[in-house]
């Protein structure tokens, strides 16, 4: 008699455990798809943006819904999937779409001009003395393109969007 | 009274189309998240993957998971997104991964050898004379694609795997 109502406690204990599971997996769904799909808060850090971005790091929300619709222009920074280590995400700025010309330095004293091909833009960080860009590694096919910054979260005097 | 007694059954009427929009919502979330992150019925199309792939459209399966733990390799066949046009995604052959020397012929006479750069792959379509792939366009980014194909429904009473 015992073991059976234990039984019908466990039961229902484990029936409490599945709906609490069952709301906080729809929940994670839900914030996953918002993360993927309209907008996202990132973390960025390195010196290929100064001073746009901080060295130390810096919060900001990306939105993801423009690069579905090929709204993404000259003069936006982007968060890019690296074309030489697909695990990491580069934050850049657009400098060139598909069909534009962009000369750049090499060295100080010898400069190059290329023609954006078709289906890529030409990234480069905003520290052209610090960053591993377009410049090094060519121009990046669009579809890599993985969302626009428009906002700054933290620190929070840097509030508010970005610097042109 | 009678409007009171309306607005009382539209505010239930409306609870419940809420309700039932709210399960429907969560169900598409589920079925977008299963897509794009596990396994996803697809259908592709076209001439350049004869005589593995119909012409005028087969059923396969993808699943998305490999791609991100990098466990796509040589002689994978993988849904790639296309370099030249960011809203199309090609149905290829991975030729060579980073590394790897590719040869190629560009006309019947003259063939060229390309070394594959990191963080790249070389996509060939299995139908060579119809396919424009890598031989047209270089190397493409790893993270250009989005899936590995490993199974095929068909018609036949039997099933046919890769």
């Amino acid at each position: 008699m015992r073991l059976l109502s234990y039984m019908g406690q466990w039961k229902s204990a484990a029936k409490e455990v599945l709906d609490r599971t069952a709301i906080v997996a729809k929940f994670l769904c839900l914030l996953h798809v918002t993360n993927n799909y309209l907008c996202s808060p990132t973390l960025v850090y390195g010196p290929s943006m100064l001073p746009t971005l901080n060295l130390t790091g810096d919060v900001v929300l990306a939105e993801h819904v423009s690069h579905r619709i090929g709204k993404v222009g000259t003069g936006d920074v982007v968060l890019v999937r690296s074309p030489v280590d697909p695990r990491r995400i580069l934050t850049k700025r657009v400098v060139g779409m598909e069909g534009d010309t962009v000369s750049f330095y090499v060295d100080p004293m010898y400069s190059q001009t290329t023609v954006v091909p078709k289906g890529h833009v030409w990234i480069q960080g905003d520290n052209t003395y610090a960053s591993s860009d377009s410049r090094h590694f060519g121009s990046v096919p669009y579809g890599l393109i993985q969302g626009k910054v428009f906002f700054r979260v933290w620190p929070p005097d840097g509030f508010g969007t970005l610097e042109q």
